[in-house]
């Protein structure tokens, strides 16, 4: 907000004599319960809405800086009763003298307000049934996606993006599925360019089911706050999950199938409603139940329950005796409603989101309660659930979802025609999440070349995918798939201690290893070091959906000069060199990190770095070079 | 040309050859620029004027008891039959340079620079419930009590996001001597070590280890700085070379290339030597020298010199070590005043020497008291932690102040536009030893911090579209009565 300097004059004044008022907190709700059923939203009786500060200056009835000229106080306190706001013959009370206080030190204070908020009901609101799409008419055989990407591009005249060559498309691949560049074998035998089939390609990486699940394990783990380590577990107050969701994956579960059990949860997956247990206590918006309610409407149903487990939120239409009911479906012991961390005496009753899809009945004790809510959540009328997953996919593998952020399921999509049939297409396979996958990858839109994108600015449209910054987990793993040198287990992850550790093992027992084999050790399961911290692994005290998509100054001085890389850089030069001459060391390198051959003048530049006869230095040093090449930490 | 069926088509991938001149297309944005793309938008607000512009905080990691240091009270010395209740300061006060401010034995070199502070005696911390340092200690430096729904961001990375570097190379915001691998609770320290919402370009750079934080700067071990530069060279050379340079116009890869450009100027300038400590004179180092945290000391001086905006030097935080003397307290805080007494009072007399104290501040704080009975403030539901539990003394262990105190603490902030030989409120006299007297708060005090370094308290981002400000709630007020 720009203020004016009178207004800051009038500020400064005002906040030295007390406490600024707290538009937010303290005025948006009076004026939310004494006055926006009428003069707000879609209302404007008498022809005055407060739905923006504009507006209501405009209507003259606040003179901001002068409470006791302002017209809206006068109404507020009018004797009269045929004057007085709200009008008694409403069911409406009268404002209370503190509330009128509130204002008056509002309009006193300048009659702030939060930038961009707004009364008005003009919020996208996604249909929350399945809705049947029309697709457009095309070649029969195209991918359903294509066709409507086509239309896209039509109508808002833009020139589609050109194919990826065969070499580009399984570099994506491969990393967006298994989080690995593609082996060097596979690009060594490529046939002819075009003459990959690229459906059997995508159906042969989805049927790695390991690779498949240690790749996704990294966003399953941040988006459900597995393997954090930190305050809560001290004294027991987290459950991992990791044995159940490595399994999960590796089966390729049934999406509704994994939502039931994480919700209404047996003894292994019980860590997701949990949430953190922290000592001492704690704010009254992440007490567990909170945690419940949270986290749930964020993780499957895209909804921001944040700000409306403190007050009704002001930026959707989330309450907190929504946010309460929710917390309730968890608690065991009755829960009271808390504003801004005051109690306020009512009772919360179990209940959800979308009534019109069916009631929790909150008599039920509490496993029935989670079933309830988990059959809700997985009800097949229920699209919010299948267009937030089917979103977060989408996200995953296009570098940008098609409604973005990917948590705020409200926010309009660029197509929403594209979100409807990606979820009915999910439905329709039974809730198989690896179909979904595979109908994007094998789209001519998944294989275009990616955007070269500006910064944002203005409103979104679609261009093609977005590149992708690889997360911590492929980077390391990348570098250690063409070097060949993995670690080793860690002891931790190979036994199973409860609370951490254990990561290795559960890969063993779901693929029924008695000890630990020659596989190699991915990044996910080995604890946060520095560098993978570096790189932008959380630490998952909050869900994270998306990575950071920037690298920082000081990730690239770690990178530069850190020890870790240091020693990654080391090994692989020492496994590296010993078995090839120069030559052949550039072309394999580049192979197998950017999935092509180097051309002539790379080849000269590579060989002025390497030398005759490469030493381990100059071959630490060309290695990383081709590791700080954007073309191999962004997925092109 | 739009096609309807521009999927069917087949056509080879153009290679569209656009040179760019890789990394020198890109603009010098720099630390001071900070990032390409925010990511949150600052709102507009109206900064005060600073008094300072570096900020050094002396973290004394652990519970500094203020009894023990710069609140001393009824002193008994050691003696087997002494009822705890009696004592409360297991240290006598000794005089200051400043008449009416006198502080516990031990500190004798910052006494002789008590002239150059303001003391504040009343500050307090929330109850939490529970002690758990590193939660408390995530509050004190956030300003926010653990668990917040979004990752909040420390104060240090609150002066690099809003005020940017005091130049184009020296990182913002470093954190001098804490280790945050291999203890108890590495974890919890890292979650507040962080820039938070911001983003990890406005996190603090980690020196854990004073003696070795040129490593830090310089090529990796082994690594000669000719080898490091042609190594960058080749980077550059294996960049213009690349038939996929057309790409490097798209900003995510446009900012990596300036990031790691940073990153080289950074290692290739004449601001790291400021890094290394084997540059000062054996004197200075040796005055200096008490340990990690007094070569921490000099370390903040050298890069506060070198244009850093804000550095945290810490004691550092191991579960039941240093400051957290859960038992043998006195003895171990006679340790704590060697460590921190003469490296804090040279580094004040260094500063002023060099006229940088007047717009330098220098906060030392922890994250509680302590003290011999009483376990977080009178009536809390923490649980008891003392290691040495008796009603009596009856060996050395027993001596000391064992318990985790929120009622009141002590601060100490030298030069930055405060007022000099300043004592501003007090706690009581009698257990328990709570701030009677002007209390401030973690947001009140950092309130007074964002003040000094010319950030309104009021600061707010908005992150999920929801407001985040400098201090609580926006509510933080700046104590204006240490301001000179």
């Amino acid at each position: 907000m720009r203020l004016t300097p009178i207004l800051f004059t009038l500020l400064a004044f005002a906040s030295s004599r007390a406490a600024a008022v707290d538009f937010a907190h303290e005025v948006a709700p009076i004026l939310k319960k004494h006055c926006v059923e009428c003069h707000g939203g879609s209302k404007s009786k008498g022809g005055l809405s407060i739905n923006t500060r504009a507006l209501l200056l405009e209507a003259d009835v606040v003179k901001v800086g002068e409470p006791k000229g302002s017209l809206m106080i006068e109404l507020l306190t009018a004797e009269d009763p045929d004057d007085r706001m709200p009008p008694p013959g409403k069911k409406k009370a009268a404002l209370d003298p503190a509330e009128i206080t509130v204002l008056e030190r509002w309009i006193a204070d300048g009659a702030k307000w939060e930038d961009g908020f707004t009364f008005s009901e003009k919020r996208y609101e996604l249909p929350l049934k399945p809705r049947p799409v029309k697709l457009p008419q095309g070649k029969p055989g195209t991918n359903p996606i294509d066709l409507l990407v086509a239309e896209h591009f039509k109508k808002e005249q833009i020139e589609p993006p050109v194919p990826i060559d065969d070499r580009t498309f399984l570099h994506r691949l491969s990393l967006d599925l298994i989080g690995l560049p593609p082996s060097v074998e596979t690009l060594a035998e490529l046939p002819r360019e075009g003459a990959i089939d690229r459906n059997a390609a995508t159906d042969r990486l989805l049927a790695d089911n390991q690779a498949y699940a240690e790749h996704w394990m990294t966003f399953w783990n941040d988006l459900l706050r597995n393997e954090y380590v930190g305050t809560g577990y001290i004294e027991g107050g987290r459950q991992q999950v990791t044995k159940w969701l490595y399994r999960s994956l590796v089966e390729n579960k049934k999406f509704d199938v994994f939502i039931r059990e994480l919700i209404a949860p047996g003894e292994e997956s019980k860590g997701f409603v949990k949430g953190i247990q922290w000592r001492g206590t704690v704010n009254a918006s992440q007490t567990q139940e909170i945690q419940f309610s949270q986290n749930v409407s964020q993780v499957f149903l895209g909804i921001n329950m944040k700000c409306a487990s403190c007050h009704d939120s002001f930026v959707d239409r989330w309450t907190l005796r929504e946010a309460y009911g929710l917390a309730a479906i968890y608690s065991e012991k009755p829960l009271e409603l808390t504003r801004c961390d005051k109690p306020t005496g009512e009772m919360a009753v179990a209940a959800w989101l979308f009534p019109e899809l069916g009631e929790i009945d909150a008599k039920k004790p509490r496993d029935e309660r989670l079933k309830q809510l988990a059959t809700l959540i997985t009800h097949p009328e229920n699209g919010r659930t299948q267009r937030t997953i089917v979103n977060r996919i989408w996200n995953q593998m296009m570098g940008r979802g098609i409604v973005h952020p990917v948590d705020a399921m409200s926010t309009e999509p660029w197509n929403e025609d594209l979100l409807d049939l990606l979820a009915n297409l999910f439905v329709e396979s039974n809730y198989d999440l690896k179909s979904v996958i595979r109908l994007i990858a094998t789209s001519r839109t998944y294989q275009s070349r990616s955007e070269v994108r500006g910064e944002e600015n203005g409103p979104y449209v679609f261009r093609g995918p977005v590149r992708k910054r690889m997360t911590a987990e492929q980077f390391l793993d990348s570098i250690r798939s063409i070097t060949g040198v993995w670690p080793e287990p860690e002891g931790n992850a190979l036994a199973n201690k409860g609370l951490t550790g254990g990561q290795l093992k559960a890969v063993m027992d779901a693929h029924g290893l008695k000890k630990w084999d020659d596989r190699p050790v991915r990044a996910v399961f080995a604890s946060r070091d520095e560098l993978q911290a570096a790189l932008g692994r959380p630490n998952r005290e909050q869900i994270v959906s998306s990575r950071p998509d920037i690298l920082t100054t000081l990730e690239a001085i770690s990178l530069a000069n850190g020890p870790e890389m240091a020693g990654l850089l080391k090994a692989g030069a020492e496994k590296l060199k010993a078995k090839t001459a120069s030559r052949d060391l550039i072309g394999k390198v580049y192979l197998a990190a950017l999935s092509r051959k180097p051309t002539d003048s790379e080849i000269r530049v590579a060989a002025e770095i390497l030398g005759e006869s490469p030493s381990t230095e100059a071959t630490e040093d060309f290695l990383w070079s081709v590791f700080m090449l954007p073309e191999f930490q962004y997925i092109n | 040309m739009i096609q309807e069926s521009w999927y069917d088509e087949s056509r080879p991938e153009q290679t569209r050859r656009h040179f760019l001149g890789a990394l020198g297309a890109t603009a010098a944005a720099t630390f001071l620029g900070g990032a390409p793309r925010a990511a949150a938008g600052e709102k507009g607000v109206k900064h005060p004027a600073a008094t300072a512009d570096s900020c050094i905080l002396l973290w004394m990691a652990g519970g500094m008891a203020a009894p023990e240091t710069f609140d001393p009270k009824r002193y008994r010395p050691y003696q087997v039959g002494t009822p705890v209740e009696e004592i409360i300061s297991t240290f006598p006060a000794i005089d200051t340079a400043v008449d009416n401010i006198k502080i516990c034995k031990g500190l004798e070199n910052i006494a002789g620079v008590m002239d150059r502070a303001t003391l504040i005696r009343s500050h307090f911390q929330e109850d939490l419930g529970s002690i758990l340092h590193s939660r408390h200690q995530y509050h004190w430096h956030t300003g926010y009590v653990p668990p917040q729904t979004v990752a909040a961001p420390h104060i240090g990375a609150w002066m690099a996001k809003v005020l940017g570097g005091r130049n184009d190379v020296m990182p913002p915001f470093i954190n001098i001597g804490q280790r945050l691998e291999g203890h108890g609770e590495s974890q919890e320290l890292k979650a507040f070590t962080t820039g938070g919402f911001f983003g990890s370009e406005y996190g603090p750079m980690n020196l854990p280890f004073p003696a070795l934080a040129s490593q830090a700067v310089k090529p990796p071990g082994g690594m000669s700085p000719e080898r490091f530069k042609k190594r960058y060279d080749a980077l550059k050379d294996l960049l213009k070379n690349s038939p996929k340079s057309d790409q490097l116009s798209d900003f995510h890869q446009e900012s990596m290339l300036r990031s790691l450009d940073n990153a080289h100027r950074l290692l290739g300038s004449k601001e790291r030597e400021a890094f290394d400590l084997t540059k000062e004179k054996k004197e200075v180092f040796d005055d200096y020298n008490t340990g990690q945290f007094g070569q921490g000391c000099l370390l903040a001086r050298r890069l506060v010199e070198g244009g850093a905006r804000f550095v945290e030097v810490t004691t550092e935080y191991v579960p039941f070590y240093h400051w957290d003397t859960h038992e043998n307290g006195h003895t171990t805080t006679e340790r704590m005043h060697k460590e921190i007494d003469r490296p804090i009072a040279r580094l004040i007399k260094d500063l002023e020497e060099r006229g940088m104290l007047d717009r330098t501040l220098v906060i030392i704080a922890s994250e509680f008291s302590r003290d011999m009975m009483i376990e977080g403030v009178p009536g809390s539901t923490a649980k008891d932690q003392s290691g040495a539990k008796t009603d009596v003394i009856k060996e050395m262990k027993h001596y000391g102040l064992h318990r985790h105190f929120t009622g009141g603490s002590s601060v100490v902030m030298f030069g930055g536009g405060m007022k000099k030989g300043h004592l501003y409120g007090a706690t009581a006299v009698e257990r328990p030893c709570m701030a009677i007297d002007k209390p401030v708060s973690i947001g009140d005090l950092h309130a007074t911090i964002f003040t000094a370094m010319g950030i309104s308290p009021k600061t707010e981002f908005s992150i999920e579209n929801r407001p985040f400000y400098a201090t609580k709630d926006g509510k933080g007020v700046s104590v204006r009565e240490v301001f000179a």
